[in-house]
């Protein structure tokens, strides 16, 4: 991909946020369209690379409404929450900045490559302050100051007790940029961080949109989707909870995954959010 | 003086006759020659059978003994010409008195031990079939596997438990009694499976597909974390296909007999064979081979149920060598001695773990897997065999706790017995369907059967237009679901595809 380098980005304005840093990057590259519109509203959403089911929920809830109120997200373009973020935000028409923890001019391959492509399609960037740095131990907590750097919102998705994500949080805090805790449940090890969080004070506890519950309440009819309204189910646990034969069953998963009212994920069936 | 001694050789499943032509010389230096092309094992039958004839208080005549197996050029490899070897020097040398149009009727065949009795020897039916087709014959074989030719009409099979009773025998001083005819009887309920649908908790899932499967003849793969029953559900099958016919049965046993897995005092075997190789198997051991080839798994489980576990740990070239016998129901192997065909007709089922941990998606454990390894783990097995498995069913992990103890609400607990049931119905169905076409169920339709065969409503149609559009099918999985959609239809009872048929149809996508 051909990059470019931002010759005196200390006298750009939309970048003024990278000078709030103790130590700036002393390059910038990216890939992509410059556009300075992008860098007015960016909330950086960042979290565990070993996402599960419940953090894909998250960001399938999450990421809609934070674009549809105008917001670029800023991510890491780590697998896991990072490039979930990423393509999620994609998906729902947004644009997204994404800050490698490498050198611009490595090569991308598969799904890193696919979703970058992606990225710059939709009028998004790539990021990084090197230009042939191989990926290493160190690289990745410098590339989390620039991701707090430039945004003006942190949201921690998911987060193990010693994560990359809370490094981010830690350099936000300095910076005095606000950050959201989305809590989990207290049972998960890659909540204890999220949730830490929040009860020491160092987050606020971030609780998305409230008006996707109410629009739901009104088409309450089927039982199916009673039963998914609350929990994260099965072909096989929903057939026994509502006592038929599971062949029924599945064909009407079937048709309302088509109409798009569930999703499936690894054989298991959720409520689409409604956004 | 010279004898001509009547046996058999087995090529694959081909019975070719063998003559043992023993010869015991009035001059000449003393010895023991074998020629017509003998195996290693033959070559040492000399040993066995000079110290059987003296160990069953014999004379072994120190003479010039030569034994010629005709056809020579055929190469033989069986331990089973000791008995025929041993009864022509008996009668070459004088000591045994029988005509020569009395031993143009009989079959002798087996391995003998030291001390003059006879051991198990492989392909027993197969002589019995062989024999069969001359008028009155007698076969003489080892008491131990006499059973497997029971089956066999219109000869006479003569258990023989060593050397010393056969003699007593064949001078009518002592006779053997012939074993009685068995009929192969066609009852199906006296038949136990191995595992019954019924005793597997929950996953109820999983076991509708493989009813599907069974129906319909597709294969299926299972996937989902460790300990959740695939290996259970995959025993299962077998027992709610519908039971082999006689014919069959005959066909699964000679191939059984052919590789000497017929245990001592088995007749027929009438379970569907279930063969569940390890993923370390070889090439040879999967399609058959050897330099005289035996049959493989794949022939082993004609008519019944291959099941792979952990399908992506199979090596590439395995999985890949199981795409003839897929695609035509036989196996062609080639080796020095000659290429042979094994029939090769099987279900595929085949489980895998949802990543190299195992645990992805497991309520409780966490996946330690990088999504690049959970995608490289997938990779491993090859699209063109993904390509022929019609049915995915994901086989989560069950709360055992909570199974026992749930509502009364679970009704619908099938039995083997029921499904085999819905299978058999479903499966007159589609025999009446294919009449006068050369294929017997609705997973070996091509695109021209489908098209010509399978009729959806118009709103199944629909349903299928916008799942197509949705998830990306191609129109191999687009023509797989319809035939998945038409045995679930056949289950029903439906003449027509109709949109719950399809709906339900598409639970069973391909997913990975």
């Amino acid at each position: 991909m051909k990059y470019q380098k931002i010759t005196g980005w200390q006298k750009r304005p939309e970048l003024s946020g990278l000078s709030d840093l103790t130590t700036p990057p002393k390059e910038l590259y990216f890939v992509g369209k410059w556009q300075k519109e992008i860098f007015k509203n960016c909330v950086a959403v960042v979290g565990s690379r070993r996402m599960t089911e419940y953090g894909r929920r998250v960001i399938e809830k999450i990421i809609p409404q934070l674009v549809s109120q105008g917001q670029t997200i800023i991510s890491g373009f780590m697998y896991g929450v990072d490039q979930y973020a990423h393509q999620v935000c994609l998906e729902s028409g947004g644009k997204t900045i994404a800050i490698l923890g490498w050198g611009i001019n490595l090569k991308l391959e598969g799904f890193d490559l696919k979703l970058a492509q992606k990225v710059i399609k939709a009028e998004g960037l790539l990021l990084s302050e090197w230009e042939n740095q191989q990926p290493s131990c160190w690289t990745f907590p410098a590339r989390n100051r620039l991701v707090a750097a430039l945004s003006k919102k942190i949201i921690v998705i998911e987060a193990a007790e010693k994560s990359g994500s809370l490094i981010t949080t830690r350099i936000a805090a300095k910076l005095k940029r606000e950050i959201w805790s989305v809590p989990g449940p207290i049972t998960s090890r890659l909540s204890v961080g999220t949730n830490n969080l929040i009860a020491f004070g160092k987050a606020k506890m971030y609780l998305g949109d409230f008006s996707s519950f109410q629009t739901r309440l009104i088409k309450k009819t089927d039982p199916l989707i009673n039963l998914l309204e609350n929990d994260v189910l099965t072909a096989n646990e929903i057939a026994r909870k509502l006592g038929q034969p599971v062949s029924q069953v599945g064909a009407q998963l079937s048709l309302l995954t088509l109409e798009g009212q569930l999703t499936e994920k690894e054989g298991k069936y959720y409520l689409k959010n409604v956004s | 003086m010279l004898v001509k001694i009547c046996s058999i050789a087995n090529i694959g499943l081909e019975t070719v006759s063998v003559d043992v032509e023993v010869d015991v010389a009035s001059i000449g230096f003393p010895g023991f020659t074998i020629v017509g092309l003998p195996s290693k094992a033959i070559e040492e039958a000399r040993e066995r059978v000079k110290t059987a004839l003296i160990n069953s208080g014999f004379i072994f005549p120190p003479r010039k003994i030569t034994v010629n197996l005709a056809p020579a050029d055929l190469p033989k490899d069986s331990s089973a010409y000791d008995l025929p070897m041993a009864i022509g020097v008996l009668a070459a040398s004088g000591q045994l008195l029988t005509s020569s149009s009395d031993l143009k009727q009989m079959f002798f065949y087996g391995e003998l031990s030291l001390d003059g009795t006879l051991r198990p020897t492989r392909g027993i039916l197969l002589l019995g079939l062989f024999a069969q087709k001359k008028p009155h014959s007698t076969i003489f074989v080892p008491y131990p596997s006499a059973n497997e030719a029971t089956v066999v009409s219109g000869i006479k099979i003569m258990p023989v438990k060593n050397l010393a009773e056969l003699v007593n025998h064949l001078k009518e001083k002592e006779i053997i009694t012939p074993l009685n005819q068995v009929e192969i009887k066609e009852d199906i309920d006296s038949l136990v499976p191995d595992f019954d649908l019924s005793e597997i908790a929950g996953q109820e899932q999983a076991k509708r597909a493989l009813i599907i499967a069974a129906a319909g003849g597709h294969n299926l793969l299972m996937w989902g974390t460790p300990g959740t029953g695939k290996t259970m559900l995959a025993r299962a099958l077998p027992g709610i296909l519908p039971p082999l016919s006689s014919l069959e049965a005959l066909e699964v046993t000679r191939i059984y007999s052919v590789a000497g897995l017929i245990r001592p005092g088995e007749t027929i075997i009438r379970q569907r064979p279930f063969r569940a190789p390890h993923h370390g198997v070889s090439a040879a051991g999967m399609i058959g081979g050897g330099s005289h080839p035996l049959p493989g798994e794949v022939s082993l489980a004609h008519l019944g149920v291959l099941f792979l576990d952990e399908m992506p740990e199979f090596p590439r070239h395995i999985l890949e060598s199981l795409r003839q016998p897929m695609e035509d129901g036989q196996v062609e192997v080639v080796r020095v001695s000659g290429h042979i065909r094994y029939p090769a007709s099987f279900s595929l089922i085949a489980a895998t773990n949802p990543c190299p941990c195992g645990w992805l998606g497991h309520p409780r454990k966490e996946c330690k897997c990088t999504p690049k390894e959970i995608a490289r783990y997938r990779r491993r097995i090859s699209g063109p065999i993904l390509d022929r498995i019609d049915l995915w069913v994901s086989v989560a992990a069950v709360e055992v706790e909570k199974l026992a103890l749930t509502n009364p609400k679970i009704t619908h607990k099938i039995t083997s017995k029921q499904a085999k049931t819905q299978v058999i119905k479903a499966r007159a169905i589609q025999s009446k369907r294919f009449t006068n076409l050369s294929i017997y169920t609705n997973s070996q339709m091509r695109n021209k059967e489908v098209k010509k065969l399978c009729f959806l409503t118009p709103e199944a149609e629909n349903l299928l237009k916008m799942a197509v559009e949705k998830y990306d099918f191609s129109a191999r999985s687009y023509f797989r679901l319809i035939k998945v959609a038409r045995t679930i239809a056949d289950l029903e009872g439906h003449k027509k595809i109709m949109p719950f048929h399809m709906a339900e149809a598409l639970q069973y996508k391909q997913t990975i």
